[in-house]
């Protein structure tokens, strides 16, 4: 209070507003050193770890000067002419990130279908869930059927099942295809469905029909080309084609369209083309680049007792099978949960004490510390339920009770802050609790669900307490052979590392699991943001 | 509301009876509706000894009354009387508030809604709601209107339905070209028209409208006041105003309510206002309270 200033002061008044400001400008201060001292702070650190990761130190001063020609001059250049030009700007920030966004996703694609699951696999899932939630939806959308929503819910619960009793049969016909087959047939054919909708529907331009006979044919066509390429196998390549190839093809055809924007284009060329320099000239001058413990060799090799052929691969895939089944059971119970807690559930009299106490125990679990949830995963899931130690799905259940308090603690939020005047236009059309969760409630809350659920896996993928809890191996060298195969973690096998006595090991090795750590959560997040984005749009 | 739990839940019709009110095919009764509309003289809307309360807080206390069918029923009185409580109670979209408690009898067509074999999912259907604030859903003008029809699965002819519907709530000329905009992006008196239109889209028996004009400015307002006169063609209209101007201009019958939940005064408008026969009503209406 500044009563006292005030007292002091032949002018009161005058006196009383100095001072408060003066106390705002030092509070605005206070508040900026403290962000500042937080960025730098982890900026410090990133730049320890990339420093390492990538073998930045042996790399010659000369190296340096020919990057700063090749590459950092290009790109400086061109954003000095983008602030003149906002446009090209915009172009090229859409088209890098396409390309950013189509490697990740690809990359994402192929682990989840080719490694993981297996052509035959996904194939069985695809025809029992995929094909009819996909009928279902073209259906839905001519007729209007108002039978199809509940149709949509039996496929999703009777989908899976069914799946699982005839996974031999279907699984065999996935096997008589082979893989590119299988991911022709469903990944590559409704690809060409959506970019037609897509191409279609929101822009302006060519025919949709066109877009969609070019996404079947283009594939094939390549095929010969592909096959010339030793790392590109055909699933390989069938499996980019839709993540990359197509929306950069949009993106930049758009762009190329339009009179304005075409400039732009130069910006993401000059990028490639100068990281291709970069590449090549120092070789051919003699000059030493950096030695990189991040590269192709680290993220497909198994782990090894010499740093230089040490690899992560068994561990990445471990990581992420389990973290998409952790997404898919939070997701699924974290927003039941919430839904029958703020839809559902009474709120007053007896029953509504219970949901309050309820209520109050799941923001208590929220603190509860991640080794108690592994004990609870030991003793409930690998012993009683015996789904094993250390395998992929005791794993999955332990860090989704882990996650599963913030998940339905964010989606309880989310739906509560949708306002009530929209739940009474709805209720008051005369539409019933579900359909007014399906249509008003849940696209205004999922953003929010969303925005949860991110931090939650984020938090989830880099545990390791509850993980050797349940016995999770800090070392393996395989990846796991299914759900009930034994795995090893990305943080478990950093963190053995870090106890290696070799400088390399300790250094190097560990830095570019932290790197490649961080990559898997930047393409998890950056999924669920563009999800998120979708659904905040709010067009359907 | 303890008693109407069971059928809250869900929009499945109960068999067994043949009332229109316990299914959710609202079509079923329509035509019947529409000819009897003809008939001014009839009662759509009979309440009987109508208590209300909020857990142990009485909102609405003996009140009875008949609405008439193809008119214009006003509710004044000042804020807290409990007039939302009583139209929020035509409709029970009191269900939706725990600790609601509803007493006596309220009849529509004769049929009484609190009864337990009905749908209040079904009663929402046939009478409609406009509210004090204007609330579209942050979907396309178009999918405002077609909201209804899409969730009681009346799918056939959308487009018309839409337009019709619009031009009703004499706010097609104004948005026809841009149907596919956000309802939100509205000002405020074509919003509230919006969820006029939105309301009769399905073609509702009854329209409840509370304090519909209370958030809009005066040129706003007097559309809505049009429209309403309009609606009366139609729709029995039951709208509550604070305003005892817009009652008097609008209404056919006007109902006072005063604090504590009491119905004092009930009748034609005309007779109401020059002539009321409770002195705290003539109180009320010149201004000397309220
Ligand atoms: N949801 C509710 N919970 C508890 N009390 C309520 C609720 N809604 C209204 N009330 C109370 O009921 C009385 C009547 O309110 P209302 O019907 O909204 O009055 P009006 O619309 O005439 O201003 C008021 O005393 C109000 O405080
Ligand atoms: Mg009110």
């Amino acid at each position: 209070m500044a009563t006292g200033t005030e007292r002091q002061g032949t002018d009161g008044t005058a006196a009383f507003g100095g001072v408060s400001r003066l106390r705002g400008v030092v509070f605005q201060y206070v508040t900026f050193a403290a962000s500042l001292f937080g960025i730098l702070s982890l900026a410090v650190l990133l730049g320890y770890v990339f420093w390492d990761a990538f073998g930045l130190e042996t790399a010659e001063s000369a190296w340096y000067a020919t990057m700063v020609v090749t590459v950092v001059l290009p790109v400086a250049g061109f954003l000095l002419y983008a602030r003149r030009n906002p446009l090209a700007g915009r172009t090229a920030l859409e088209l890098a990130a396409t390309a950013t966004g189509g490697v990740l996703s690809g990359f994402a694609l192929v682990v989840v279908l080719e490694v993981i699951a297996g052509s035959g696999l996904w194939f069985a899932y695809f025809l029992a869930v995929g094909v009819p939630l996909g009928a279902l939806y073209l259906y839905g959308r001519r007729v209007e059927a108002s039978w199809t929503g509940l149709a949509v819910l039996g496929v999703l619960v009777a989908g899976p099942v069914a799946g699982t009793v005839l996974l031999g049969p279907l699984s065999r016909i996935g096997g008589v295809l082979g893989g590119p087959g299988v991911y022709y047939l469903s990944v590559i054919a409704p690809t060409a469905l959506v970019a037609r909708h897509v191409v279609d529907g929101y822009l302006d331009g060519p025919n949709g029909n066109y877009v969609a006979l070019a996404t079947l044919v283009v594939p094939i066509l390549a095929v010969p080309a592909v096959d010339t390429v030793a790392v590109l196998s055909r699933s390989v390549w069938l499996l980019f084609f839709p993540t990359l190839v197509v929306p950069f093809s949009i993106v930049a055809g758009r762009n190329l369209a339009a009179p304005g924007r075409r400039v732009g284009v130069v910006g993401p060329l000059a990028f490639a083309l100068g990281v291709g320099l970069l590449a090549v000239v120092p070789d051919l001058l003699g000059i030493t680049g950096p030695s990189p413990w991040f590269d192709w060799q680290y993220v497909t090799s198994a782990p090894s007792q010499t740093a230089e052929q040490a690899g992560l691969y068994p561990a990445i895939i471990g990581s992420i099978f389990m973290i998409v089944l952790v997404a898919l059971l939070t997701l699924v119970l974290g927003v039941g949960a919430a839904l029958y807690l703020e839809e559902y559930a009474p709120s007053s009299g007896p029953a509504g004490a219970v949901t309050q106490l309820i209520r109050i125990n799941i923001s208590n679990l929220a603190g509860v510390p991640s080794v108690v949830y592994g004990i609870l995963g030991l003793a409930v899931f690998a012993n009683t339920l015996q789904f094993g130690f250390g395998t992929v799905i005791t794993a999955a259940f332990t860090l989704s009770l882990l996650i599963l308090p913030i998940v339905i603690i964010s989606a309880r939020e989310a739906i509560r802050s949708v306002p009530d005047s929209l739940r009474e236009a709805s209720y008051g059309m005369g539409a019933t609790r579900w359909q007014t969760i399906k249509n008003v409630i849940m696209p205004r809350a999922i953003p929010g669900i969303l925005t949860g659920t991110i931090l939650a896996l984020g938090r989830a993928i880099g545990e390791t307490a509850p993980l050797i809890m349940i016995g999770v191996a800090t070392t393996k060298f395989s990846p796991p052979s299914g759900l009930f195969g034994k795995m090893t973690a990305m943080p478990m096998q950093v963190f053995t590392w870090s106890s290696y006595p070799s400088e390399a090991f300790q250094h190097g090795v560990v830095a570019a699991g932290v790197v490649t750590l961080l990559i898997v959560l930047l393409t998890m997040n950056s999924v669920a943001i563009l999800l998120r984005n979708e659904f905040e749009r709010g067009d359907y | 509301m303890a008693r109407n739990e069971d059928t809250m839940a869900d929009g499945e019709s109960n068999p067994g009876t043949d009332e229109r009110l316990i299914t959710t095919d609202v079509t079923a009764g329509l035509d019947e509706g529409s000819a009897a509309a003809t008939d001014s003289s009839r009662t759509m809307i009979e309440a009987r000894n109508v208590d209300f309360y909020y857990d142990d807080v009485q909102a609405l206390n003996d009140v009875s009354l008949s609405i008439p069918e193809g008119k214009v029923t006003a509710m004044i009185g000042p804020s807290g009387c409990g007039k939302s409580t009583f139209l929020r109670c035509i409709n029970r979209m009191n269900d939706l508030i725990d600790i609601a408690r509803f007493e006596g009898e309220l009849r529509l067509r004769g049929k009484d809604v609190y009864d337990d074999d009905v749908d209040p999912v079904a009663l929402r259907r046939r009478v409609g709601m406009v509210f004090q604030e204007p609330n579209p859903f942050p979907k396309s003008i178009y999918d405002n209107v077609a909201y209804g029809r899409r969730i009681q699965g009346m799918d056939e002819n959308m487009d018309e339905a839409v337009e019709q519907a619009l031009r009703r709530a004499a706010l097609w000329d104004e948005v026809s070209d841009q149907l596919d905009k956000s309802g939100l992006d509205l000002s405020g008196g074509q919003q509230q028209r919006l969820c006029i239109a939105r309301a009769i889209a399905v073609d509702p028996e009854v329209i409840l409208m509370d304090e519909p004009a209370s958030a809009l400015d005066p040129i706003a307002t007097s559309k809505i006041e049009d429209l309403i006169d309009e609606l009366a063609t139609e729709y029995t209209v039951v709208i509550v105003t604070h305003n005892m101007q817009q009652a008097a201009r609008i209404s056919d019958k006007t109902a006072v309510f005063l604090t504590g939940g009491e119905l004092v005064e009930f009748g034609d408008t005309d007779r109401v206002f020059q002539d009321p026969d409770s002195d705290r009503v003539e109180d009320y209406i010149t201004g000397k309270f309220g």
